[in-house]
């Protein structure tokens, strides 16, 4: 599957602030849509979309704070930058307390911007690989037979093959051929790795 | 100071304050103590200590920590007890301070002068 490219969304009510962070996001070589409002923003956007957001707090209608609540909400991921000229602590708080990725007050220097862009791209492009990673798990977890799970949940306890049998009921040389089965399917090389495996998939 | 105090034989959560702080956020701390332990180690080495007993019910990184390593203090302490909440008091300009606190594993920031109900607030609903 081919990756979507990342883009960074600007969201400001302020035509001249908003302009001026897609030039400055442009220059740096990123992708960047603006929107003048949540609801336009809110109207075109995806969950699956990955980059991340700059976000204004305070815009006429619904304000920065509330569309990040619209957001998680939806299951949105995407890390999301603030930016205020008025901030305060509570508002820093609550935004950082519902899951913002940094909140930065204006005015601020271009490479301070820039930074902390790279960084919550990193960070979504990490998050979106992990997910990616653990759905395959799941593919193949979902390919197992229910007898090929069962040896697989006990192994991965640390039982030995001679355990397992005595805890199914069946023979040694049957849960060797399951356990086969279950490492083939998996993709695992090692015991280690299909513990790894299921620790990255357990809730 | 009893359990009976907390609520018949639950355990008594003891609220650890990191730094001396104000004067009035001392006085704030002080009357907490009418309803919990309230202890105020002599160093952030000590206070890491206290964060990683059980009884540890809240951490509270006072005001006059300013200077100090703070991020650095607050990551030890998220390390040694990952659901602790932890409330750090700091100047009510300091915004990029809040948000660093935050990020580096605070539960919220209170401003200077922190209100009594405020801070009793935050910190009841901690050691419910």
């Amino acid at each position: 599957m081919k990756d979507i490219p990342q883009t960074v969304f600007v969201v400001d009510d302020d035509d001249a602030v908003r302009n001026s962070l897609r030039m400055l996001l442009k220059s740096a070589g990123v992708h960047a849509e603006a929107s003048a409002s949540a609801q336009e923003f809110l109207s075109t956007y995806e969950v699956s979309q990955p980059g991340c957001l700059v976000l204004d707090v305070r815009m006429p209608g619904m304000s920065g704070l509330e569309m990040q609540h619209e957001l998680n909400l939806r299951g949105a991921t995407i890390p999301v930058i603030f930016i205020t000229g008025h901030g305060d602590i509570p508002m820093a708080v609550e935004a950082m307390q519902h899951g913002a990725f940094d909140f930065l007050q204006k005015p601020f220097r271009d490479q301070e911007l820039l930074d902390r862009v790279q960084r919550a791209l990193v960070r979504d492009a990490e998050y979106r690989a992990r997910l990616r990673h653990t759905d395959r798990i799941r593919e193949r977890l979902a390919s197992l037979s229910p007898r090929e799970r069962e040896v697989l949940d006990l192994v991965t306890q640390g039982k030995a093959n001679k355990m397992v049998a005595g805890d199914l009921g069946v023979s040694q040389r049957t849960v060797e051929i399951h356990r086969a089965h279950v490492m083939q399917k998996m993709e695992a090389g090692s015991l280690a790795e299909l513990v790894r495996m299921m620790m990255a998939v357990s809730p | 100071m009893n359990a009976d105090n907390n609520g018949g034989n639950k355990r008594v959560r003891t609220i650890i304050v990191a730094g001396q702080s104000s004067e009035r956020t001392r006085e704030v701390l002080r009357a907490l103590s009418g309803f919990t332990n309230v202890i105020w180690p002599t160093s952030l080495e000590s206070a890491l200590a206290q964060t990683g007993s059980k009884d540890a019910g809240c951490l509270v990184i006072a005001d006059d920590l300013r200077e100090e390593p703070i991020d650095e203090f607050l990551q030890e302490a998220r390390e040694l007890q990952r659901n602790l909440p932890i409330f750090v008091i700091t100047d009510p300009d300091d915004v990029a301070e809040a948000v660093s606190a935050m990020r580096h594993g605070a539960t919220a920031v209170i401003e200077i002068p922190p209100s009594y109900s405020a801070l009793c607030e935050e910190v009841s609903r901690a050691l419910q």
